[in-house]
């Protein structure tokens, strides 16, 4: 989940400290007004990319028309899915068949696919389009892939059953959210050093990074709650209570929105006072979820009802409810 | 002897999550049938979370908590062992409760992280019975051996809806 950043606000502000406020406040202004004001607005993604795990598949979705077409076979149960920041590929872990399955977008086929490690899960992409990290359940490993090779450059040992991936927007920090050991680790993305952990809550599942790269936001299965991560200090800045066997976060207009497995429920907190604003009923076994880059909607795929549902973030309705395949997940980056 | 209780409790806590730690690929099956009975008569049999005995692999349900969220039964089966279940929604308007299984032995009903929903639809003077399951396989780690696989875990599943429902429908439609 590389770009699983907040959509559809300005950065910068947040962080500063208020013994600086002045000072801070004059330099987050000069470093965020010159890109406020050449910065073109966000286009809605236009597509998302579902992976059904259960039907062994992958649907495409029209977001404009809100419509999928017949899923596509895919092989080995694929779970995990990165799109590659310029939208030619998406990549998807198949965990059955311990593969990375490349499927070039515009051809609508698969391109190739090749084996990685023992139990590839979450996936994410680096910013430069070049590497692909994969997180490797069983080997608590995450790889470094080159996709258009198929060649795997490395590997670094992380935590316990590492499975959601997350890359800075600025490409140079990779973290894991390590479930079994209940923390993420920090890899250093030039090096593929591990370079710290963090303690966080229990059996973190996916994790999330802010734009700006401050902060990380991981879903604890275990205990029910999101932990906030600050970045700089390697200290957990915070914890919200969300619904029941939480799996993902997305950022958008300000707020979190995190997939409440059991709870069939999408929890929305805000991100500055990191306190719960809705709770909102969506299909059964919400699972992946991403924000789109207007930051105007999420997208949350329900892995029993296999439905991809659009909430509007202003509203904080479900706007729509699109049929996939059967089983959808979509762990990752999922839109383009 | 208070603090070995409070670690051995710990322990036990423990247990389910280290149990349920799972591989990527969770299960579904879901299973339904058509009775030609009203959804009340049908709700007030399988809207009882206290009483599975219209299904016939179980042979005694206790339990306590009757219908509120939060409730738990006991199940035993008709060949010995037990399923430990407890209610974690309700709702008698839309006539749908959910539970799992908080406790079981692989050996007996060879899934992990169990939970299920069932629901019941009019259709005029008849219903639809739905029920909805999700798990994962009995064994938790990469290459399971065949008894604790995906295909038996979906396998025991399937053979537990079917034979509940099928007779749920014969006792409604025969009463």
């Amino acid at each position: 989940m590389p770009a699983r950043h907040e959509a559809g606000k300005a950065r910068g502000v947040q962080g500063c400290k208020a013994r600086h406020l002045a000072a801070a406040l004059l330099v987050c202004c000069v470093l965020v007004s010159p890109a406020a004001a050449h910065a073109e607005p966000a286009k809605a993604a236009r597509e998302a990319f579902v992976t059904n795990q259960t039907g062994d598949s992958l649907s495409i979705v029209d977001l404009a028309a809100q419509t999928s077409a017949p899923a596509i076979t895919i092989g080995g149960k694929p779970a995990g899915v990165a799109v590659s920041p310029d939208g030619a590929f998406a990549y998807l872990t198949s965990p059955e068949s311990k593969e990375l399955v490349v499927f070039d977008i515009a051809a609508r086929r698969i391109a190739s696919r090749f084996a990685v490690g023992q139990g590839p899960l979450g996936i994410a992409v680096h910013p430069a389009g070049d590497r692909v990290f994969v997180a490797d359940w069983y080997e608590h490993k995450l790889y470094a892939v080159d996709p258009a090779k198929g060649r795997i450059l490395g590997s670094v040992e992380v935590g316990k059953s590492p499975s959601g991936v997350a890359v800075t927007a600025d490409g140079a920090r990779i973290v894991t959210a390590d479930r079994d050991s209940n923390e993420i680790s920090l890899i250093d993305a030039a090096t593929f050093a591990r370079t710290g952990h963090v303690t966080v809550g229990e059996r973190p599942f996916g994790v999330t990074v802010d734009r700006a790269g401050k902060r990380a936001y991981t879903a604890n299965v275990g205990s029910d709650d999101v932990s906030v991560v600050d970045l700089a200090t390697g200290k957990v800045a915070g914890t919200v209570k969300v619904g029941r066997r939480p799996y993902a976060v997305a950022l958008a207009a300000g707020k979190g929105f995190v997939t409440d497995q059991y709870g069939g429920t999408v929890t929305v907190f805000d991100l500055e006072t990191l306190t719960v604003i809705k709770t909102i009923e969506v299909g059964e076994y919400p699972e992946g979820i991403e924000a789109d880059p207007t930051g105007e909607a999420v997208y949350v795929a329900c892995w029993e009802a296999n439905t991809l549902e659009r909430i509007d973030t202003a509203t904080l309705e479900v706007t729509a409810r699109i049929p996939v395949g059967d089983g959808p997940r979509a762990f990752g980056q999922f839109l383009r | 002897m208070l603090r070995l209780f409070a670690s051995t409790l710990a322990l036990v806590c423990l247990l389910p999550f280290a149990a349920t730690a799972h591989g990527p690929s969770r299960q579904k099956v879901t299973e339904s049938v058509e009775i030609n009975a009203p959804a009340d008569k049908v709700w007030a049999v399988v809207g009882n979370f206290q009483d599975m005995g219209w299904h016939p692999a179980f042979k005694k349900t206790e339990g306590k908590g009757g219908n509120d969220v939060g409730a738990t039964r006991v199940l035993t089966l008709e060949g010995g062992g037990q399923i430990f279940e407890k209610l974690t929604k309700y709702n008698a308007e839309g006539k749908t409760l959910s539970y799992e299984i908080t406790e079981v032995d692989v050996k007996l009903v060879p899934v992990t992280n169990y939970s299920a929903h069932l629901t019941v639809t009019p259709d005029g003077d008849k219903s639809k019975v739905e029920w909805k399951s999700a798990f994962y396989r009995g064994y938790v780690n990469n290459d399971p051996p065949p008894e604790l696989s995906d295909e038996a875990a979906v396998k025991a599943i399937t053979g537990v809806f079917q034979s509940g429902l099928a007779a749920l429908k014969k006792k409604l439609e025969g009463g």
